[in-house]
């Protein structure tokens, strides 16, 4: 198991330096630059501009300042578009914001979605199940850009409940309706995958044992079906997490907490070069660890990977 | 909510029992009106604003801090009139080409130390300084301060900058050529001063809350990026007696909608822009509270006049027809909403100062001015300059809802009216600046700010050198008196002029002056409705209690 990990960490260190120059080429293919502006800077100020942050330098030497500049110091450079800011400062501030409501709409999603999905297996064409089903394709369909004018007009205008946006360090007033926007889809996917494989699981010979020892079927459910059931959740849920803590720009902008997401998008659009692969990095490494997570997730709750 | 405001009112008329003369404290000193007991304001940022380093700002929203955080020479009234800041005046010779201003003995940084001539000449070569790399230096080139464009090149050092401070309460400075409205420059950030000490101990961070030190009415105490910022009242600043706003917040909300839901539930003050389209309807509902005010910006089709461009776009009758054939009053009545006005000339109709020309095609009704496109098309399809077949116009835009909405209704009219195939194409902004720069357009959508409140931040763009001059207009009339007008002692007679000429040429087709919609919460007071820059001060404002 341990020399799995090894491996897998050896990998992921290669992956993120290809990660790197790949999004390096095609930011730089991208028509217009950080200082492209309505207004044509005169070329002696463009040209001070270049010099100050390095981009008057050859394109291999650009990359490979960058890099050596991440290994050595970590230093991920300045921001091009907010001037008083370096990449770091904007992480440290955006990151915490994201993992925060990320976070908790990932405990949300898991707990709400996998119950609802159980429960619409075990009483499956019941009027549960049916309920059941009816909640996650409603909240299906209602994307978060949807959900989140929706909760604001619901909560803010009309109850006058909940403040309609902000952050303030992450009270519980300002984290509950992003977590709500963010969790609904979520939810429903792992209700849909849980009902699934859980209907799957209950037929299979294994549960029918369990039943004609004569088990409650309480025991059933938790102590047999559940950890196979689990198992395609699992696997949704791995790259689900990724998502969920790198950011959705759409719950960023909504609710203006500050987080990571839109700073993401603004700085593609602003071609805001440092930003662009401070987040595509971050993004990038969490996507190997939570990968790498999954899988000795699975190789737990399976014995039939952990011994193949 | 109900217990707060039932609290409220039980301290109001508790204040009331008490006696008069607390009460009395609590009156405007001029108006005599009811003063809130939190004087409080909050408002609405679309973006974040980049940056608060006054050198380095380039942007709308970080000026509407900026200039709360900070005071230059000079500053603006409601009225958008020139005022004394730190400056109590200034002395103009040597044929207008020497400014020498006088501080004021009181003006203090908000650390307490003086601001001297010294912070001035420091900050001025700051923002030309090449190490600076400030995106916006080329605005004391624009200022003509001596030696500015050569500092700016690298060919001199910043300490030869045109400024210098005689003492510290005086400040001299040379321009290249007499510039009557040297002293309004003053009142933009570029010009502001700066607090050497500060900034030379923190380095890229003297602009963070717990670093700053500033001049202006307000201190910076938080800021989120994306999230939030607040300043509060100065102790220190000079006029601070006078300053009823004891705070402000700016709330980064980007989608328009979700602002005015915030507007509604009142956690705004102040909301602008409304949402597309909705300003008729929010001042049915809102009417003391939606407002349009003039905005100094113009929007207007480039036409591609380079060399390698389509031969027919060279041909002063096409142009004049394509302009012609736009009906304007349909795009600011039945589009934009907004109060704008139809544009036929470039310069904004409000500007300071400056006397609208007389452009024959403004006063016509719109079927005479189609009836007069199709005459000059047909004319042109007669010499053979426009194909029997029809024309395809290549017409580009940045993408968004407005502008497509315009390009479509102008494409129709286009068609309709003169029979010309349009194909539309929309790009991201970046990628939008660099293909118009390019000019690989026939037709491309433009708006041009003005930097100051001044006819020639407008009609300079029309001239050959100009850097955004993205459809290479040059003619040498226009050239030579926009030269002229600079050293005029009244340059509206060059404006004039210039703008019939642009007229005459088609040069570009203008579409409508802009205008500022709004949404102000009736309890604040002050607001500078007539400041044609729309800048506003936040020392101005004060919170009322309105009486049902």
């Amino acid at each position: 198991m341990l020399s799995f990990i090894i491996r897998r960490l050896f990998i992921a260190i290669p992956t993120i330096l290809i990660l790197i120059v790949f999004s390096f080429c095609l930011m730089y293919a991208a028509p217009g630059g950080p200082f492209t502006t309505e207004r044509n800077v005169p070329p002696e100020i463009l040209a001070n501009l270049e010099a100050k942050y390095g981009l008057d330098q050859p394109f291999f030497v650009q990359i490979w300042r960058y890099v050596v500049g991440i290994v050595t110091q970590f230093d991920f450079g300045p921001s091009f578009i907010y001037t008083d800011q370096t990449v770091n400062d904007i992480i440290a501030q955006g990151f915490p914001v994201t993992l925060t409501y990320g976070f908790w709409s990932f405990v949300v999603a898991v707990i709400v979605g996998v119950s609802l999905g159980a429960m619409a297996a075990v009483y499956h064409n019941s009027w549960l199940d049916y309920l059941a089903v009816g909640i996650s394709v409603g909240a299906q369909v209602l994307p978060n850009f949807v959900m989140a004018p929706i909760l604001v007009l619901i909560f803010t205008l009309w109850l006058g409940w909940l403040p309609g946006g902000g952050w303030q360090g992450g009270q519980w007033q300002y984290v509950l309706m992003p977590v709500i926007a963010l969790s609904t889809s979520f939810m429903a996917s792992i209700a849909r995958i849980m009902r699934a494989s859980m209907l799957e699981v209950l037929g299979e010979p294994f549960i029918r044992t369990a039943r004609a020892k004569g088990l409650p079927m309480r025991r059933v459910i938790l102590g047999h079906a559940m950890m196979p059931s689990l198992l395609p959740v699992i696997s949704y849920l791995g790259p689900a997490f990724v998502g969920m803590i790198t950011g959705s720009v759409v719950i960023d902008l909504y609710f203006s907490t500050g987080g990571i997401g839109q700073f993401f998008v603004n700085s593609a659009l602003n071609r805001d070069y440092p930003v662009i692969m401070g987040i595509t990095i971050l993004t990038g490494a969490l996507t190997v660890l939570f990968n790498l997570v999954v899988d000795i997730l699975y190789a737990w709750i399976d014995p039939q990977i952990r011994y193949r | 909510m109900t217990v707060t405001r039932t609290l409220r009112l039980t301290a109001a008329t508790l204040a009331l029992a008490v006696g008069t003369s607390a009460f009395a404290a609590d009156k405007h000193p001029v108006t005599g009106e009811t003063l809130a007991e939190e004087q409080h304001f909050t408002y609405r940022l679309l973006d974040q604003f980049p940056t608060l380093d006054p050198q380095l700002n380039e942007e709308t929203a970080g000026f509407h801090v900026i200039r709360d955080l900070f005071e230059g020479l000079m500053s603006q009234d409601a009225d958008g009139n020139l005022i004394p800041g730190v400056a109590t005046g200034f002395e103009a010779s040597n044929e207008n080409k020497t400014y020498t201003f006088t501080l004021r003995d009181t003006a203090k940084w908000s650390n307490g130390d003086p601001v001297t001539a010294h912070d001035f000449v420091y900050a001025w070569q700051r923002a030309v300084n090449p190490e600076t790399a400030s995106p916006y230096g080329w605005y004391l080139e624009l200022t003509e301060m001596v030696n500015a464009k050569e500092i700016l090149a690298g060919e001199k050092d910043p300490s030869e900058l045109g400024v210098r401070a005689v003492d510290d309460l005086t400040l001299e400075v040379n321009l290249n050529i007499p510039l009557p409205y040297f002293p309004a420059m003053t009142t933009y950030a570029t010009l502001f001063p700066a607090h050497q000490a500060t900034i030379e101990a923190h380095g890229a961070d003297w602009t963070k809350p717990e670093n700053m030190v500033s001049n202006g009415a307000f201190v910076l105490t938080d800021l989120v990026l994306n999230e939030f910022h607040t300043r509060e009242k100065n102790p220190m600043y000079w006029d601070a007696d006078n300053v009823i706003m004891e705070k402000v917040t700016g709330l980064v909300i980007n989608d328009a909608n979700q602002a005015l839901t915030r507007y509604k539930a009142g956690e705004l003050d102040h909301l602008e822009p409304l949402p597309a389209g909705q300003f008729p309807a929010l001042q049915e509902e809102l009417p003391a509270e939606a407002t349009s005010v003039p905005r100094l910006c113009s929007y207007y089709y480039a036409f591609n006049h380079r060399d390698d461009a389509e031969p027919w776009l060279s041909d002063v009758r096409v142009r004049t027809a394509l302009s012609y054939a736009i009906d304007r009053d349909v795009i600011v009545s039945q589009v934009l909403k907004g109060g704008q006005w139809p544009a036929y000339n470039l310069a904004h109709l409000k500007t300071n100062g400056f006397a609208m020309p007389d452009i024959p095609y403004s006063t016509i009704s719109q079927s005479e001015r189609d009836a007069k496109a199709k005459e000059l098309w047909d004319a042109a399809v007669a010499d053979g300059v426009v194909p029997e077949e029809g024309l395809e116009i290549d017409l580009i835009y940045n993408t968004s809802e407005s502008h497509k909405a315009i390009a479509t209704v102008i494409s129709q009219m286009w068609r309709q009216k003169l029979g010309v195939q349009t194909n539309l194409s929309n790009f991201e902004w970046k990628t939008y600046l660099e293909i118009r720069r390019d000019g690989q357009f026939d037709v491309a959508r433009s708006a041009w700010c003005a930097d100051y409140n001044e006819a020639s931040s407008f009609l300079d763009l029309m001239t050959t050198p100009h850097g955004s001059n993205d459809g290479k207009f040059s003619n040498e009339t226009v050239d030579a008196l926009m030269r002229e007008s600079k050293t005029s002692d009244d340059p509206n007679a060059q404006y004039t002029q210039v703008e019939k000429v642009l007229y005459e040429e088609m040069a570009v087709a203008p579409i409508y002056h802009y205008a500022n919609t709004f949404l102000l919460n009736e309890e604040i007071k002050g607001w500078p409705y007539n400041n044609a820059e729309n800048n506003w001060y936040s020392k101005n404002f004060y919170r009322v209690v309105l009486d049902d």
